[in-house]
């Protein structure tokens, strides 16, 4: 059996697939005061409702958030810096942009390190190599400063230690035997990426989270092992799994866990319906995620923002807009109808939820329009109040001369154009062409609004997972294991030779194997290239299968790497694709390696749906119809609940009341179920 | 008169429009100046020339690209003909700064408005390699002046082969066309959707939109008139500038009467600079959240004796106006209505020999404001471009970095402390020509409400001051340090 369990921010989910591939959830509150406890609920009411024993279970896979909250929530461990003398405010200075244009005094997020806790160590790599080496006695007396400063966690970062790592490693010796129990976090271990900043904001993060999230890892683990549950997987922002000691050892590589965990089960869903390019489209109460997979591969990035600080590390590629159900509408002074950033959240939430909210929400302006069933599972259980609802949007509409329901459309349209713009950065504004992709919808909102997002993006399929609701949990019970290293190596002209690339490259993928206890099953080389000058990299990758893994044809075999020339010849095809020229005179340089192994993903049985012994006998949905608003006039539409039997169909103007979510096929859709209960809607174009 | 949905709606979809194009700008270009410090705009415009949305990446170009459509407004424009052109004295800014504007028709043939974009190249063909001389004294010694004019393949490869690395200028060139034909697609996806008489409409809603809200801003300001007075430290002696700053109902004027007359340096702004500066400001003082079109800008008077500093004639140079006088405009709009300064200056620095040609700004101390300290170590007004990292820098080019930290108490002490300016020692490790264009060095940015100023500016070669702005040579191993300006305070301790 399998165990998959999420910690969202409202909600603990937890997902067990049994031996059938039946797939038993359970929805739990969370615990945010200590998330253990919500995760152990959790398990405990997954395995009652499966009547399955602990010890049937052979992988736990878990995502949570206990790292970004912390971020979030400014509970970072006591910290201390150590970095090249002359040069320990990078971490402050950063890369000297503002935080907004116009607000002046708007300030970035303080450093994790204060000012009184930056240690300047005597020392200096140039690129070549020594400039000024380290001397013992300096560094005894350094490190004992700083244990007198008494911080629970250190980072060093010392410049061009990615090529030069001599001196942060003796550092980390120094630090293990003079303090030992403080956490500590070397650049050149964690990142071995050149940008000084990015990677000294990225370490002092890992050390300034990972005691917190250490001790609670260990606590789960602990947990488990009294429940006979094997040790706990975590997810990392990579979207692979990472044994429980590296995650608490390392908690700038989890800071994602949550989302990664849904864009997962998004894939495996993807692959079973046998699409290869997705538009994921994730819509919760405060805000919406979307990213993309395409060629059967979640796009990742190896720089991102968490909170105002960079992180260099792989991650998933994610886009979030402060666009969701809860999100309030107003008037701005110009007179036009606005939707957001300000949201209702979950505390009192949309009006209609009756706990004391007020203003209109976009949940509010749904229920109206007749999209939400006032008995919908959306808060849990919840009655929704449509009284209250009318009473918010009603103000609204008065302020704006407009009908009540025409200002509840309005509050819709004005929130899907919100969205519309996140849907463009991941596709149009990265070249790529939307049209082609289907859309996969999930969280509580995303179905309600995917049909018209798709029209707008002149997508034609809609994809609705049945389980849209515990997704992310679905995706860690199916999660394989990953290692990822990367080193800056900066080769260029005859530096790029065949036996330097060929030396790098078995280095770094030596190590990324070499970590994986159930060995590798995928291996990947990312190269990080530019024309020499240029201060920007494209990736040119390579896969490989390792013999005795996986059958899929795609990928190299391992004596095939590409040589200098091939990498060269690639990369210039992708430059000109991506920017339209190619420069054949100038020189390609090689900046930053990655290597990236998979271990196997653990097996699923041939989840729910026709054919598959055990699982649940779906219910023909029982067909209601009520009016719902589309364009300004009220129109019939059937109304169908529960599980959705493969097989069965569906044609707009119609809205499904999934057991967590609620999709809206509008008039000109219509759908219907695979075996594995996802729905698939397809947009009948005029003409056709 | 569009309804309150579909003007939010029309709004979003333009600025959405105006930022696909700024980003297949920043994609498709060639060179670092653009794609990493991100030096460039991009904007919509309708069939009168009025700016209906712009991208906004860098505050210096906000009010001048305007000017640029307006200097081809009264051509003969036919489908696919796009128009380029940088001359300071019609429609551009300073040279590098080169604008590609390109008319918008449906495939009915009817014109419907302008998408332009406008991108700082990293030289135009000027006496010196980045074409940004500290001590230009003529427009002709900063580069290849192109007046407003048809750009086609024979145009495009005349100009750039008159510019330093011809295939980066071509490449940054092409991006701009590729970003004007995005604008024109979306913009014609729109006039198609809603039709062009509806489209018209609905253009019309947004500037009178835009106005409306700079005017609900403006009434919540006090009437009256408040003054400010300010210098340039131009080379030969300080440059006195004036505002007269006038609050009338929902209407501002800004009046530069009794500003210096334009100097023999490079300190001259054209009107289009000063222009973008007054607007930054206006930004500043209302509201960020206004949609920046014409609109936002109508109920803003400005007047600029012609002649003077900020409003040169033809001909003049302008090198540092665009990147120095410019702050000093933002400055004397924004101590009119009473608030701190900031460092004030962009710390311009340009490193060269044969064999490469390297440039860097300086972040510095951010005024404190009225309710929370300065920012320390940004750049605080018209540009907001990136620094280089350190271990990218030295090794691409002869140079090491022996300090880069905050400058501490460089803030001006008050209620709310003035952010602190920034250190930056260099080491050459060859022999090559500097080139040094700062302000604040001679005058400290201000506090305001009784807060002390920040600390001044100072530029040393191994140790020894030099003047703000100067040219020199480093021989091998000797130390440039620049300590930046730290910003204002705001009110009593």
């Amino acid at each position: 059996m399998l165990l998959g369990v999420d910690v969202g921010g409202t909600f603990t989910d937890a997902v067990l697939v049994d031996g059938h591939g039946t797939v038993h959830t359970a929805k739990v509150p969370s615990t945010p005061a200590e998330e253990s406890v919500g995760v152990l609920d959790a398990i405990r009411l997954v395995l009652q409702r499966a009547a399955a024993q602990a010890g049937e279970v052979r992988h736990f896979g878990h995502g949570m958030t206990v790292a970004t909250n912390a971020l979030l929530e400014g509970h970072a461990a006591r910290t201390a810096l150590m970095a090249t003398e002359g040069f320990t405010d990078v971490i402050e200075l950063g890369r000297q942009g503002r935080a907004d244009l116009y607000r002046l005094c708007l300030a970035s997020p303080e450093p994790l390190v204060p000012a009184e806790l930056r240690f300047a160590v005597p020392e200096r790599m140039a690129p070549e190599g020594p400039l000024r080496a380290l001397e013992p006695r300096a560094a005894r007396e350094l490190v004992e400063d700083l244990g007198r400063a008494r911080p629970q966690a250190v980072a060093v970062s010392l410049l061009h230690s990615y090529a030069h790592p001599a001196h942060e490693r003796e550092l980390g010796a120094l630090l293990a035997e003079m303090l030992p129990g403080t956490h500590v976090s070397l650049s050149t271990d964690l990142v071995g990426t050149f940008r000084e900043y990015e990677r000294t904001a990225t370490t002092v993060l890992d050390a300034a989270l990972s005691p917190l999230l250490g001790s609670y890892l260990s606590q789960l683990s602990h947990d488990a092992r009294e429940l006979g549950l094997p040790e706990p997987q975590i997810m990392q922002s990579s979207g692979g799994l990472t044994e429980a000691a590296r995650a608490g050892a390392h908690a700038a590589l989890t800071v994602l866990s949550g989302p990664a965990g849904g864009v997962g089960g998004a894939l495996l869903l993807a692959r079973l319906a046998q699409e290869p390019d997705v538009l994921c489209f994730d819509m919760g109460g405060t805000s919406c995620d979307v990213c993309l997979i395409e060629g059967d591969r979640v796009t990742e990035t190896a720089e991102r923002v968490i909170a105002g600080r960079p992180l260099s590390l792989p991650a998933l590629d994610i886009h979030t807009v402060g666009a969701g159900g809860g999100s309030i509408a107003w008037r701005d002074a110009g007179g036009a109808l606005r939707v957001g950033p300000a949201s209702a959240g979950a505390v009192p939430g949309p009006a209609c939820y009756g706990r004391g909210g007020t203003e209109p929400t976009v949940t509010d302006a749904n229920l109206l329009l007749g999209r939400l069933l006032e008995d919908s599972a959306l808060a849990g259980n919840l009655q929704l109040d449509r009284a209250a609802a009318e009473r918010a949007v009603a103000g609204l509409a008065r302020e704006l001369g407009l009908e009540t329901i025409a200002c509840a459309e309005g509050i819709v349209r004005v929130a899907e154009a919100e969205m519309l713009a996140a849907l463009r950065v991941m596709t149009v504004e990265r070249g790529i062409d939307p049209r082609g992709f289907a859309m996969m919808p999930f969280g509580g909102a995303g179905p309600l609004h995917a049909a018209a997002l798709a029209r707008e993006m002149g997508i034609t399929r809609v994809l609705c997972p049945r389980a849209s609701g515990v997704l992310c949990a679905l995706g860690l019970a199916a999660a394989a294991p990953r290692r990822d290293v990367a080193r800056t190596v900066m080769l260029r002209g005859p530096e790029l030779s065949s036996e330097a690339l060929e030396r790098e490259r078995s280095a770094l993928l030596a190590e990324a194997r070499g970590a994986l206890a159930g060995g590798a099953e995928r291996v990947r080389v990312r190269h990080e290239l530019r024309y020499a000058g240029q201060s920007f990299e494209l990736p040119v990758e390579e896969e490989a299968h390792s013999a005795a893994g996986g059958s899929e044809p795609s990928g190299a075999a391992e004596s095939a790497w590409l040589d200098p020339q091939g990498l060269r010849e690639v990369f210039s095809q992708a430059h000109e694709q991506r920017y339209g020229y190619r420069d054949d005179s100038a020189e390609v340089e090689l900046v930053t390696m990655r290597a990236s192994a998979w271990g196997a993903a653990p097996a699923l049985a041939r989840p729910a749906g026709a054919g598959s012994a055990g699982a649940p006998s779906p219910t023909e949905p029982a067909k209601e119809v009520r009016e719902i608003v589309f364009d300004g006039s009220a129109l019939p539409a059937l109304v169908a609940r529960g599980e959705p039997a493969p097989g069965s169909t569906i044609v707009g103007p119609a809205l499904w009341a999934l057991p967590e979510a609620t999709l809206l096929v509008p008039p000109g859709w219509h759908g219907a179920v695979d075996d594995h209960g996802t729905i698939h809607l397809r947009l009948e174009l005029e003409g056709d | 008169m569009l309804d309150p949905i579909e003007l939010q709606v029309l709004t979003g979809s333009l600025r959405a429009s105006a930022q696909e194009m700024g980003v297949v700008l920043i994609r498709s270009a060639h060179s670092s100046n653009i794609k990493e410090r991100r030096d460039a705009s991009t904007a919509l415009f309708d069939a009168d020339g009025q700016m209906v949305m712009q991208a906004e990446h860098i505050p210096v170009h906000l009010g001048a690209m305007p000017a640029a459509v307006a200097a081809v407004l009264g051509e003969q424009h036919r489908p696919g003909v796009s128009w380029i052109l940088n001359d300071p004295f019609a429609g551009g800014t300073h040279l590098p700064d080169i604008t590609v504007v390109t008319p918008v028709f449906t495939s009915a043939g009817e014109l419907i408005g302008f998408a332009a974009s406008r991108a700082h190249h990293a030289d135009v063909g000027g006496r010196v390699p980045g074409s940004m001389p500290a001590d230009s004294r003529t427009l002709a010694e900063e580069g290849v002046v192109i007046s407003p004019r048809p750009l086609d393949e024979r145009t495009l490869e005349e100009l750039v082969a008159r510019m330093r690395q011809p295939a980066e200028r071509r490449a940054d060139l092409r991006a701009q066309l590729a970003a004007n034909r995005t604008g024109a697609l979306r913009l014609c996806e729109l006039a198609e959707r809603l039709g062009p008489e509806r489209l018209r409409e609905g253009t019309d809603a947004v500037l009178d939109y835009s106005e409306l809200r700079t005017r609900a801003c403006l009434a919540a300001l006090p009437d009256g008139t408040r003054e400010a007075e300010d210098v340039l430290e131009a080379p030969e002696g300080d440059l006195a500038l004036r505002l007269r700053a006038t609050v009338r109902g929902e209407q501002l004027t800004l009046d530069f009467q009794g500003s210096a007359p334009q100097h023999g340096g490079n300190l001259n702004c054209p009107l289009a600079v000063t222009r973008s500066a007054c607007l930054f400001a206006v930004r500043v003082l209302t509201d960020p959240d206004i949609p920046p079109t014409a609109g936002a800008y109508r109920p803003i008077e400005l007047r600029v004796p012609l002649g003077s500093v900020l409003n040169a004639r033809p001909g003049a140079a302008v090198a540092a106006g665009n990147v120095e006088s410019s702050s000093r405009v933002a400055d004397l709009v924004l101590s009119a209505f009473g608030c701190a300064q900031g460092q004030g200056t962009m710390n311009n620095l340009t490193l060269g020999s044969q064999s490469f040609s390297y440039y860097e700004t300086l972040g510095g101390g951010q005024a404190a404001c009225a309710d929370a300290d300065g920012p320390s170590g940004v750049h605080v007004a018209m540009s907001n471009t990136l620094n280089t990292p350190i271990e990218a820098l030295e090794r691409e080019f002869p140079l090491r970095v022996l300090e880069y930290s905050l400058r501490r108490g460089s803030g001006g002490a008050g209620a709310h402390s003035g952010g602190e300016g920034v250190v930056r020692e260099l080491q050459a490790l060859a022999e090559m020509t500097f080139s040094l264009i700062g302000e604040r060095r001679r005058h400290a940015p201000r506090g305001a409400a009784g807060a002390g100023p920040g600390a001044r500016g100072r530029d040393l070669l191994d140790g020894v001051q030099l003047p703000g702005k100067c040219t020199g040579t480093l021989a091998e191993g000797q130390r440039l340090r620049i300590e930046t300006p730290g910003g204002g305070g705001f009110g009593h301790a």
